[in-house]
Order: C-alpha cells, then structure tokens, then sequence
C-alpha cells in the first residue's frame, strides 16, 4: 500500500495536478512499480531488427533491457544483466551477434537467451545447470504491426487488448499501406533535468504553447503554400488568432490523439514540402480504399499527435516517434527516431529525416526550447512551499464535438484534453491494485467510422 | 603494442602564412559567434557550404549491421539556407531561452592546415570547447573535434564544409542549439 493518496495528488473535476508528482522520489518508486513494471512498453519495431541474431537495447523504465531476434526467428526481450553477478552482458546499442559474452567472467549466452557456455564450467562446477541460468525475459513481448512491445507484466491484458480503439488511429501510420511502417536511422538520444511526464503530456497535448514557447522558430519556419504565413496549424504566430475548426483532441482512454484533421498541416513545418504532399496525394486514394475515408482524408496527412500511455508518441506530420525513458523522478531521456511508410521514396525519406534532425532532433530549432519549462516544472518543488502548488489543465473542459471515429473529442488543437487524460490515466494506473484495473472501464463502444 | 607509426598523413602542410590566416580565420570565427554576430559568421561561409554533426554509433567494433534501418544519422545536416534560417531564429528575439542572454566561450585547438587536390581548398582539421553558461549554473561545455574545408578566394577564407564529431551518445544538455 503506497502511503499517497493518489485519488487527492489528481483532481480529474478541477483537472488539478499536485506539483508533487513531479518531485517525489516515493512517487518515482511506486511509478516504476505501478505503471513501468506493468504496462506495454514500446521496445522497437521490426524494421531494425529484421534478421535473425539483429538486436537492439533500450529502456523499460529504468530497466535496461536487450531486444533481440533469435535464431529461430522469434524477438524476445531481455534484461541485460548477466545471472552470475549481474554485469551487463551487452554494451552495444544495436548490431547482430550469435552471442552476448558477459565481459566480467565470460559467461556467453545465445541469441535466444539461453545460457550457452561457461569457462571451465566442468572444471569449476558441480552444481551448475544452465537450463536454469539464461538470460531473464521480459514476461511477454508482443507485435502489433511491425511495433515490439513488451510487458513484465505476467497477466493481464494483451498488447490487442490494450491498445484497444487506440488501434483505428495508429493504424493511419502502420497500415497505410501493406509494407507498413518502418523507423529510420538511429535515435537521437538526450537527457533533460526534467520529469518524465511533462515531455509526454506536451508532445501528446500542448498544442497551445507552440506558438508562443517556440516563437522564435516559428517565425522562421516553412509553412504550407504560403511562405512564411502568419498562422501556423491555425494558430497566430505570436499567439494571437485562433480557429478551432475542424481540429480535435481526443481521449480513448488510456491513450489519446490530437490531430489537425485537415489531410495535409502535418508538412507545415517544411520548408519543402512539395515532394511529402505530391507523395501524399499520389498514395491517398490507396489509403481511402484501405482505412476508409475518415482515416484517408482526415487524419492521413494531418498533424496528429498519438500518445500511447505511457511513454510511445507518435507524431504523424513531423513523422517521428518518440519514446521518454524514466532517469529518476528529476531527469529523462528522450529517444527521437524518423519514420515513414516503406514504400516512401528515398528523396521524401531524406527531406523527412532531415526535417525530424532540424525540428526535434538533438539540435532541432523547436525541441530546444522546451528544456527550461520542464526542468522549472521539476525541480522548482525543491522549495517546500512551491511543492504544495497545483498545475491546471482546464482549457476547453466540457467542451464536445461530433467526431465519427472512436473516443471523446473535444474542439481545437489548443485544448488541454489530452494532458486531462494522460493524468486521469496516470492516476488510474498508479491505484491500480493488480495489473487487471490499469485499464478503464469499459464505456459503451460507440460505432465507429468506417471500420 | 601497437606498431610504430609515422604520424598519418592528412596532406601536405600548408605554407606557414596560409596556416597563420587559417588560425587567425578560425579565432575570428569563434570570436564573432561567441559575440552572437550571425551575418558576419555566415559571411566567412561558402554558399555551397555542407555542415553535418553524425550521432557517434555505439556498435562493438565488428559490427555486421545486416539488414537493420539502423543507420548513421545526423544531428546536424544543414545547408547555407537551413544555418541562415538557425541564425534568423537567434535573431527573432523571441527566443526564451536565449534571454537573459546565453553566453557561449569557443576555444579553437590543435589546429592543422593540409593542401587538398585543389590549390586553393585546405582541409583544416581542430579541437574544440564550447562552454556554455546560462541562467544561474546552467553550465555545460563540449568538446569535439572538426574536419572543415577552407577555400581561398577573392575575399579572404571562406568554409566550405564542416564536420563536428561529438563523442557523447546520448547529449546531457537541453539543446545543442548552437553553433560550433
Ligand atoms: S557476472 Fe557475468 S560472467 Fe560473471
Ligand atoms: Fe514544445
């Protein structure tokens, strides 16, 4: 039994946020615990790893873990601790091997996890069977799409299920066409001072400090067909202007979107993005067969936000996918990867990869700006008084819109709904007595657009 | 041991006075950046300039990287357009983090000028710290290494190519929004 009341830390009906939630290392523990521990973790997707032996090594939480995809073809994941002594038995990032050698007394285990050799282990042991000493594995790992995601969760519910409706919008990004997805390159990887959280809430939901945070950059910046235009995304340049119409936040719980819903804002950004659009429009009429014509028109193409609780955004548009790894309750590390359809040409991929590098990559001209907030938001609480201060994530509460796909939406992309719902979701998880309620009630399903 | 090696040999050395103007050309570019001065900095560039930072790859040293989408990537991959539009949006004013002022110290080291197949294009290898110093303890220095092509014209160097090697994988630092 935890000894914070989280149902107090959350006002959901003042859409309040106890400033201590960033802070607290008690409140980091249980968080590894109740959402790290339990939750699908987004671990990596196929196209780096499509060849038997290929392997990457990432987070879950603070758990360093390797993914790999075994001789017989099958990923597992694992963590990266050696049962002797627990050394890590892999320094590498990424590569293809038969075998991680532990470098500490050479213990070697195949691609599989199994424990394949000991020095001198006839010569040294009586006692020592192998069958027993293999690599530890993450509970259950599980694709969706091309997307690895794992789970130390033994039970509870399935990747399917827990992705749930969440899956009619992702796949406007993994099933525009049967080749699917792939990530591109490798990461840009930063650690920020800053609360885990904050990062994911603002990619998923904060559509009302980007022109204001990043007003720099958005003066400079491209934007679709009218050179430097005075409104990006609908948004006035310095914040002043606004027009909600036709943009949307959504909630299907735990996850959420935010989306522009117009069919081509997401290349706004661009400083050229003739070639993006022309592909666009060459491929949409495919996608409307495939997706329907909610997903083809709509949000194919669109500046959509997708936050998979907790830690996965995917951010169609800018076209990268983002994964916020856990140092501690005062620090993160943000993992930027690019990612296009595999059927893209190479001339779009390279103005995508460069476009993700230029805007949110480790020297991006927008992803710079956001360090101070985050680390203020964190670390400010050192003082007690300050830590007794609540957030406010009030914008647009109530208000609804008509929306034929799943979930609830509410109007604008200016709009706190998504930030509401990842902490309602937060607060779930963290009550969560056993891994069966980290999920919401079931609502009413409502029917949904097109299949 | 490793064996003996002669010291690799990039080019030839430059004559003694291009190796002073190299020098000199690298403090005052420095100089004029540590002073936010971003249209004299773009000034000292070539137009065709091609300026790249690639992620170091933690890879084991024998790495097969078969099939993988993991692939070199870059943190900065920036032409004469895109470093006017990085310099422009220090120029807004309306860069928060940039106010109070940041303050950058660039310390340029070991510099070494080669001749390249081109008479009149060096290839300029150095050693670099950027300091930067922010707010109250904001902090932070990096240190790399550069490979820069200088050409000689008509009015004075100008840098045609640079790459910025930074050796840290994962950047503990809000942004590495600068120039280097
Ligand atoms: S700790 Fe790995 S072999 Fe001993
Ligand atoms: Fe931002």
């Amino acid at each position: 039994m935890s000894k914070f009341d989280y149902n107090k830390l959350i006002d959901n009906d003042a859409a309040l946020q106890s400033r201590s939630i960033f802070w607290e290392p008690e409140i980091y523990q249980d968080e590894l615990k109740q959402i790290f521990n339990r939750c699908w973790l987004f671990l990596g997707h196929d196209s780096q790893i499509p060849e038997a032996g290929d392997f990457l090594r990432t987070y879950m939480g603070e758990d360093d873990v390797i993914v790999v995809r075994g001789e017989d073809g099958e990923v597992r994941a694992f963590l990266n601790a050696c049962t002797h002594r627990g050394n890590k038995v892999c320094h590498a990032e990424w590569g293809k091997t038969k075998a991680f050698t532990c470098s500490y007394h050479g213990w070697a285990y195949d691609n599989m996890g199994e424990l394949a050799a000991v020095p001198l282990e006839e010569a040294i042991y009586d006692n020592l069977d192998r069958s027993k000493l293999g690599l530890v594995p993450v509970a259950r790992v599980q694709n969706y799409k091309g997307m690895i995601f794992g789970t130390f969760a033994e039970e509870g519910p399935d990747l399917v299920e827990y992705l749930g409706d969440m899956a009619y919008y992702l796949d406007v990004v993994l099933d525009a066409s049967p080749e699917g997805m792939e990530l591109i390159g490798t990461p840009f990887r930063v650690e920020i001072p800053g609360n885990w959280k904050l990062p994911v809430e603002n990619a998923i939901g904060d559509g009302y400090h980007v022109a204001w945070a990043h007003a720099g950059a958005m003066r400079v910046v491209g934007t679709i067909g009218q050179g430097r235009g005075e409104s990006v995304l609908g948004i006035g340049k310095d914040n002043t202007g606004f027009d909600d119409s036709g943009q949307m936040q959504v909630a299907i719980p735990p996850h959420t979107v935010l989306s522009t819903l117009d069919g081509q804002s997401g290349y706004a950004l661009y400083d050229n993005p003739g070639p993006c659009i022309e592909y666009l429009e060459q491929v949409r009429p495919s996608v409307v067969e495939r997706l329907g014509d909610v997903r083809g028109n709509q949000l194919l193409g669109s500046e959509t936000h997708m936050g998979v609780f907790p830690n996965l955004q995917i951010i169609q548009g800018l076209n990268l996918l983002r994964v916020i790894h856990p140092k501690g309750p005062g620090a993160f590390e943000v993992a930027t990867y690019s990612m296009a359809d595999k059927n893209t040409p190479d001339e779009v991929k390279d103005i995508i990869v460069k476009h993700v590098g230029q805007t949110f990559g480790t020297a991006g001209i927008l992803e710079g700006d956001d360090g101070d907030f985050t680390e203020a938001i964190t670390h400010s609480p050192n003082g007690y008084a300050t830590r007794q201060m609540k957030g406010w994530l009030g914008m647009a509460q109530g208000r609804k819109m008509d929306w034929e796909g799943p979930g609830e939406a509410s109007p604008g992309i200016v709009n706190e709904l998504c930030q509401r719902e990842f902490y309602a979701q937060w607060q779930r998880t963290m009550l969560a007595e056993s891994v069966n309620e980290i999920l919401p009630k079931k609502l009413a399903k409502k029917e949904s657009a097109n299949g | 041991m490793a064996k003996k090696q002669k010291i690799a040999a990039v080019g030839k050395d430059t004559d003694m006075e291009t190796a002073y103007r190299i020098e000199r050309f690298l403090a005052a570019e420095a100089r004029v950046l540590d002073e936010e001065r971003y249209d004299d900095w773009l000034a000292m560039l070539d137009e065709s300039i091609v300026y790249k930072m690639p992620i170091p790859m933690n890879t084991y040293r024998r790495n097969r990287p078969g099939k993988s989408s993991i692939c070199e990537t870059m943190i900065y991959d920036e032409n004469f357009e895109k470093l006017k539009q990085r310099a422009a949006r220090e120029d807004t004013g309306m860069v928060w983090l940039n106010d109070p002022a940041t303050h950058h110290i660039r310390t340029v080291t070991n510099i070494e000028s080669f001749c390249t197949d081109e008479a009149s294009v060096y290839d300029v290898r150095s050693k670099f710290t950027l300091l930067r110093s922010r707010r109250d303890k904001d902090h932070i220095s990096h240190t790399g290494t550069r490979k820069d092509l200088l050409r000689d014209t008509g009015d004075g160097l100008k840098l045609v190519s640079r790459t910025v090697f930074l050796p840290e994988r994962v950047i503990v630092d809000k942004n590495l929004n600068m120039f280097f």
